[in-house]
């Protein structure tokens, strides 16, 4: 580890969390993400990076970003404090890896926290854009706007017939990676009527296959679906346009969402009682509990999201529920208290900042 | 030399099935000959193949193994190892090792999309040609049609033959190949 203070001496500014923001069809879809790798011609890719020459690529990426039209600011990774690392990780901004990385590598990002670029992980740039609910289009034209603006001032690795030339072949081509976080309590627990099925989501990852999609779980590769939270993303990128992949992510959700809202309906018309025990409940634990782990808050979290957007809960919204599931995070209750937390400490806390986002909450009367 | 009818190595191994009277040709390298299981009636073999060759069954290729990239330093061993490039330079030095292990994560070896100068490479109609032919192609090895899946396997050298002739010059002296394995993917 770097000898980087636990905790900066003052506040850095630290970028928006625009999770917390609305979005389209935010009923079921939580967020929109894309992100292009790419690398700079001249420059070995990290595996075979000297620590001088990461040090004059972060250097001349810096400015080069710098001078961008996007308004971005910039974190040396190595001069922050694992707490503030921990932060950036949390809000999807950098990945496990460029947080525990210790070599030259840096973070470009807008103050609203949209756009992220991080420089020299994997690969030597990966930008980054994020939008709440379904909004593909827009990240789209400005995780473009961003690319041909830094490749008019860089030369990329490129070759007519592989593309743009990345660290890992499985990024190969266009480097671009879309995906699209959704809520699926419904099509996790079942598909249609009969109990008996198979539930939906093993439907959706079937299909998913089918169109070079994947499925995953909330923090990406290889996670588990915690809280019913799946990623699905695209995994081909060569053979097919960012507008191919694009279009093949935006007809599959079109359904998956209907899909999820029937269900939805369905499972209320059939055992209203069942549904409202399950969303009622985890209710009142989160709005009584002094102490509460993660992973229980997040499950429970999902449940009262469910009941919010069915209408069985008042004085909650989703934007709500999607702030806490970032702000709950360990990084973030010991940004937030300035202090090395212990696990029980930070789950007192965590119940404690719960408590209070829902204590204007209650059952729809 | 003719190339196998499942990735692009040279066909070393020449397979005949006589079923109800129909004929059906198979032209494969070692490796995918491994794969095959030969004496064990062929049915699912084929399969086998197209889902994914477990390297760790196949010996390695000498050749292969000696490539290393004169500017970075990686070896095909190493790259085969680990999955990573070490500069954008191995792309060329490793060149038609990588078409199957391309083959295999993408479906396809050609890149379609935008240049950084503002341009286009367009091979989309193609793609979605061959996408179409080999979804079909599965569906007829499953049901072990292999009549079909040969007649298949023809149409997508077709559509691919311009591809075909690029990868004679990629590295003619080879006479044999060896796919990589399927590396980790390095999502952020």
């Amino acid at each position: 580890m770097s000898d980087a203070p636990l905790f900066e001496p003052r506040p850095p500014d630290l970028p928006g969390l625009w999770i917390k923001d609305s979005g389209p069809e935010n009923d079921v879809v939580v967020s929109s993400r894309m992100r292009l790798a790419r690398n700079l011609r001249g420059y070995h890719f990290k595996p075979r990076q000297e620590e001088d020459e990461g040090k004059r690529l972060t250097e001349h990426l810096h400015g080069v970003l710098s001078g961008l039209d996007h308004d971005l600011r910039w974190f040396d990774m190595e001069e922050l404090s694992p707490t503030l690392r921990l932060v950036l990780f949390e809000r999807h901004l950098v990945s496990r890896e460029h947080v525990d990385d210790e070599r030259p590598r840096g973070l470009a990002y807008t103050t609203d926290g949209t756009v992220g670029v991080m420089v020299n992980e994997e690969d030597h740039l990966r930008f980054q854009v994020f939008a709440p609910g379904l909004n593909l289009e827009a990240i789209s034209e400005r995780i473009e706007a961003l690319d041909n603006e830094v490749a008019s001032r860089v030369e990329y690795s490129f070759s007519e017939q592989y593309g743009y030339l990345t660290s890992c072949p499985t990024n190969t081509g266009t480097g671009l990676r879309v995906s699209v976080m959704l809520h699926l309590p419904a099509l996790a627990y079942r598909t249609s009527t009969s109990n008996d099925d198979e539930p939906g989501i093993v439907k959706v990852n079937n299909a998913a296959q089918q169109l070079g999609l994947t499925v995953r779980g909330i923090h990406g590769e290889s996670s588990k679906a915690e809280g019913d939270f799946f990623q699905i993303s695209n995994q081909v990128t060569l053979g097919r346009s960012p507008d191919q992949a694009v279009g093949d992510l935006r007809d599959m959700l079109g359904q998956v969402i209907e899909w999820e809202r029937q269900v939805r309906q369905i499972l209320l018309e059939d055992d209203r009682l069942s549904v409202e025990d399950l969303v009622l409940r985890s209710w009142a634990v989160l709005r009584h509990a002094r102490r509460i782990a993660s992973e229980e808050a997040l499950q429970l979290l999902s449940s009262v999201r469910l009941g919010a957007c069915l209408g069985l809960i008042d004085g909650v919204g989703v934007t709500t529920i999607h702030d806490l599931m970032v702000s709950m995070l360990p990084g973030h209750l010991q940004f937030r208290d300035r202090a090395k937390l212990s696990p029980d400490e930070r789950d007192a806390m965590r119940a404690t900042l719960i408590r209070n986002a829902l204590a204007h909450s209650g059952p729809t009367s | 030399m003719a190339k196998c009818d499942f990735c692009d190595n040279p066909a070393t191994v020449h397979m005949t099935e006589i079923k109800g009277g129909e004929k059906t040709q198979m032209h494969l390298c070692e490796f995918c000959a491994k794969q095959m299981h030969p004496g064990d009636g062929g049915s699912g073999g084929v399969q086998k193949v197209l889902e994914g060759l477990d390297p760790k069954s196949l010996g390695g290729p000498p050749l292969a193994v000696r490539l290393t990239c004169p500017q970075c330093g990686m070896t095909y061993a190493e790259f085969k190892q680990h999955g990573r490039f070490g500069c954008a330079n191995d792309y060329e030095v490793f060149g038609a090792e990588l078409k199957p292990l391309f083959k295999r994560i993408h479906g396809s070896t050609r890149y379609c999309g935008k240049t950084p100068d503002g341009g286009a490479v367009d091979n989309e109609e193609i793609e979605q040609a061959v996408r179409a032919v080999r979804a079909k192609l599965d569906q007829a090895i499953r049901e072990e049609r292999y009549e079909d899946a040969a007649r298949m396997r023809d149409e997508i050298r077709v559509l691919e033959a311009g591809e075909a002739q690029a990868d004679v010059a990629d590295n003619p002296d080879r006479d044999e190949g060896d796919p990589a394995d399927h590396p980790a993917e390095g999502e952020a």
